[in-house]
C-alpha cells in the first residue's frame, strides 16, 4: 500500500479536503456537537499531509520508517479520524460511533489506545512538539530519514513547553522535524492576540533558530511545497509553516466565528453546512 | 531511648555517586537506553556516563516538561529512556507529561528524582520533595520504587532497566551518603517486598532511608523481648499486598516509616490495602501536612522523628510497654 499509493494533488486533492470536512461534520453530527472551527481551519494541512507528502503503510501502522504525524492541537480530532478512514487505517463506519457510547472508539482527543496510525495520544495542549522532538532524535540515532510533522494551534503555542521544545529542537539540529502552527487567530475566549498577543510569529521562530515559512493553510499547492519531506542529511535546521488559516473554513457560517470553536450544531445547521461542502445527501 | 547497635557502625555511600555509577556500568552492558537531564548532569552524578556515551546523553536544559515529552517520543520510537533529574521537578514540574506523554502512551520511560524527600534538607522545601509518591502513584500504571540504599539502588536501576512492560517507572533517590546495609545478593524483584527481620509481635514497615531505622529499631526491640518483623517495601506500586496482608494475620501492630508526607504516600497505601482485611493498630511515622524547616538531612529527618529513637519509642508505645 505505501508503495502503490498514488499521493493526490489537483482538483482530487481539493475534493479530498472537502470529504475531509463532510467525515468531519457527520461525526459531529452523530455527538450533537464538536469542535468544528478547529477541524475546518486545519483539514487542508491535514488531507496534504496524509494524501500528498507523507510516507505511510495503513497495512502496518508502527512501520519504522513511517513519517510521524502528532496532532498536537488533539481538539482537531476528527480530521484525522477522516484521513485515517480515507487512507485505510480504520474503518469508515466509526464515523457513526463518534463519542456516542461507553467505549466509542473515535473521542474528542485522538489516542493510540484505540486508533491505528495514531503516532501518539495527543489533547492537552503544549506536548505535541516535545514529543516530536523525541521522535525525530530518535531517528537520527538509528539512522532514519522519516520525517515528523507536528501540528499545532496559534492558541497553543501560549503553552511554555511548546518553546522549550523548540529551543531544543534547534540545538539537536533536528533536520526531520516539522512544525506548523494553524494560525486561525481564534482561540476558545477570543481573538488569539486579544487573550494572549502572540507577537511577530515568524520573527520568535527564526529568533528560536527555525526555518520558518509563512503560508496560505488553505492554498493546497502552496501547503505541498512547504510540507514537502526533506530527507537528505543536508536539511540541519527544524522547519517551522505558518498556516494563516481561517476558522471554520468552508462553511459560510462559521468562518471566523469564536463560537464555533466548539458548539452544538442542530439539525437545519447540520443540513445547510453539508450542502455548503456538497455533500449527498 | 537508646539503640543496640550504632549507626556508626556501618558505612556509608553517596546515592548520587551509586547512581552515576550503576549508569556507567549499565552503559557498558546495554547499548538500548539514553539518559536526559535538564541540566544536572553534574548534580546527579552522570558525567561519567555522558564522558562514555556522549551520544546517549542528552541535556535539554531546565526545561523538564520538555525532557520528558522528548523523552516519550523517544520510547516512542523503541529507544529506553532514562530521566536524572531531582525529585521536586522530575514528579511535580512534569507531572502532566509523565502522566500523559508517558503513561497515557503507554511507553516504558524511566523517570529518577535524586534529592528526594529531606535528602536535600538545607534545599528548603523547593527542593525537599515530600508528596512525589503521592503524586506518582496516582497516575495509572506508573510503577513506583524507592530504594533504600547504595546497593539497593543499584539493584533497583538494575531491575528497572530490564523490567519487560510498557508503563513509566518512578524511581526514588536519595542524594548525599546514606548507611549501607543491603545484602549485595538481595535479589531486587518489583513488587516483592523484603523481610529483612522476622517476628510476630509486631510488623515495621518502611522503604527508602527509613528501611535502615527500622532494622535499627527493631534490633533494640529485641533486647526488650520484642521480636519485629520488618518489611523493605521498595515499590510502593505495585505494592505487596500479600506480604502486608500476612504481616497483618501474624503480627498485632504495624508500624509504617516513610520520609514523604504522610498524605498519599507508603503509610497511606499500606492503609488502602489493609482497609478490607482484619488488621491490629497501625501506626504511621512520616511528615505531617507541614512545610519542613530546613537543616542537615539527617539531623532534620531525626527532628521530625524519622529516626530509629522514635520508631522504638512508638513501639513500645504501640504495645503497651512504655
Amino acid at each position: 500500500m505505501a508503495l502503490t499509493f498514488q499521493p493526490l494533488s489537483g482538483e482530487a486533492l481539493v475534493d479530498m479536503a472537502r470529504l475531509n470536512r463532510i467525515d468531519t461534520a457527520r461525526m459531529f453530527m452523530a455527538a450533537g456537537n464538536g469542535h468544528f472551527g478547529s477541524c475546518f481551519s486545519c483539514a487542508d494541512i491535514v488531507t496534504v499531509l496524509y494524501f500528498a507528502t507523507m510516507r505511510l503503510n495503513p497495512s502496518k501502522p508502527d512501520w519504522s520508517d513511517r513519517d510521524r504525524f502528532l496532532l498536537s492541537k488533539g481538539h482537531a480530532a476528527p480530521t484525522l479520524y477522516s484521513a485515517l478512514i480515507r487512507r485505510g487505517f480504520i474503518p469508515e463506519d466509526w464515523i457513526a460511533e463518534y463519542e456516542t457510547h461507553v467505549g466509542s472508539r473515535l473521542m474528542t482527543h485522538p489516542s493510540r489506545r484505540y486508533q491505528a496510525g495514531v503516532d501518539a495520544s495527543l489533547g492537552s495542549l503544549g506536548h505535541g512538539l516535545s514529543i516530536g522532538v523525541g521522535m525525530a532524535l530518535a531517528a537520527r540515532l538509528d539512522d532514519r530519514d522519516y520525517q515528523t510533522y507536528v501540528l499545532m494551534g496559534d492558541g497553543e503555542i501560549h503553552e511554555g513547553s511548546v518553546w522549550e521544545a523548540a529551543m531544543s529542537a534547534a540545538k539537536f539540529g533536528l533536520g526531520t522535524l516539522v512544525g506548523i502552527v494553524d494560525n486561525n487567530g481564534l482561540c476558545v475566549d477570543g481573538r488569539t492576540d486579544e487573550v494572549m498577543p502572540l507577537g511577530a510569529l515568524v520573527d520568535k521562530w527564526q529568533s528560536f533558530g527555525w526555518e520558518v515559512s509563512r503560508v496560505d493553510g488553505h492554498d493546497l499547492g502552496a501547503l505541498q511545497q512547504v510540507l514537502a519531506p526533506r530527507r537528505g542529511k543536508g536539511q540541519t535546521r527544524p522547519r517551522m509553516v505558518i498556516a494563516d488559516t481561517v476558522k471554520g473554513k468552508g462553511v459560510s457560517f462559521m468562518e471566523d466565528v469564536r463560537s464555533w470553536h466548539s458548539d452544538a450544531i442542530s439539525e437545519a445547521q447540520f443540513a445547510l453546512a453539508l450542502a455548503e461542502l456538497g455533500a449527498v445527501p | 531511648m537508646t539503640l543496640a547497635r550504632d549507626r556508626a557502625a556501618l558505612p556509608m555511600k553517596s546515592i548520587r555517586q551509586q547512581y552515576g555509577e550503576t549508569l556507567l556500568s549499565l552503559g557498558a552492558q546495554r547499548d538500548d537506553f539514553v539518559v536526559l537531564t535538564a541540566d544536572l548532569m553534574y548534580a546527579t552524578g552522570i558525567e561519567t556516563f555522558g564522558a562514555a556515551y556522549p551520544g546517549r546523553l542528552f541535556n535539554l536544559g531546565i526545561a523538564e516538561q520538555n525532557m520528558t515529552g522528548v523523552a516519550a517520543g523517544l520510547a516512542l520510537s523503541g529507544k529506553l529512556p532514562v530521566i536524572s533529574g531531582y525529585a521536586a521537578f522530575t514528579a511535580l514540574r512534569a507531572v502532566e507529561q509523565a502522566k500523559l506523554d508517558a503513561a497515557y502512551n503507554g511507553v516504558k520511560v524511566i523517570l529518577t528524582g535524586q534529592s528526594a524527600g529531606l535528602s536535600y534538607g538545607v534545599g528548603g522545601p523547593t527542593h525537599q520533595s515530600l508528596e512525589d509518591v503521592a503524586i506518582m502513584r496516582s497516575i495509572p500504571g506508573m510503577i513506583v520504587l524507592v530504594p533504600s540504599d547504595a546497593v539497593e539502588v543499584d539493584a533497583c536501576l538494575r531491575a528497572a532497566l530490564h523490567h519487560p512492560v510498557a508503563v513509566p517507572i518512578y524511581i526514588r533517590l536519595g542524594r548525599g551518603p546514606e548507611w549501607t546495609f543491603n545484602d549485595p545478593g538481595q535479589p531486587f524483584e518489583i513488587g516483592k517486598a523484603v523481610r529483612l527481620r522476622d517476628g510476630c509481635d509486631l510488623t515495621l514497615v518502611a522503604n527508602g532511608s527509613m528501611v535502615v531505622e527500622a532494622v535499627l529499631a527493631a534490633d533494640a526491640l529485641r533486647d526488650s523481648g520484642i521480636a519485629a518483623r520488618v518489611l523493605n517495601l521498595h515499590t510502593v506500586k505495585p505494592l505487596d499486598v500479600a506480604a502486608l496482608q500476612q504481616a497483618a494475620r501474624q503480627t498485632p501492630a504495624m508500624i509504617v516509616v516513610e520520609e514523604h508526607s504522610v498524605i498519599g504516600g507508603l503509610g497511606a497505601a499500606v492503609l488502602e490495602a489493609l482497609a478490607e482485611v482484619p488488621h491490629g493498630p497501625i501506626r504511621r511515622i512520616g511528615i505531617a501536612d507541614i512545610f519542613p524547616p530546613i537543616g542537615p538531612s539527617h539531623d532534620l529527618r531525626a527532628s521530625l522523628g524519622l529516626c530509629a529513637e522514635n520508631i522504638l519509642a512508638q513501639a513500645l508505645d504501640l504495645l503497651g510497654r512504655t
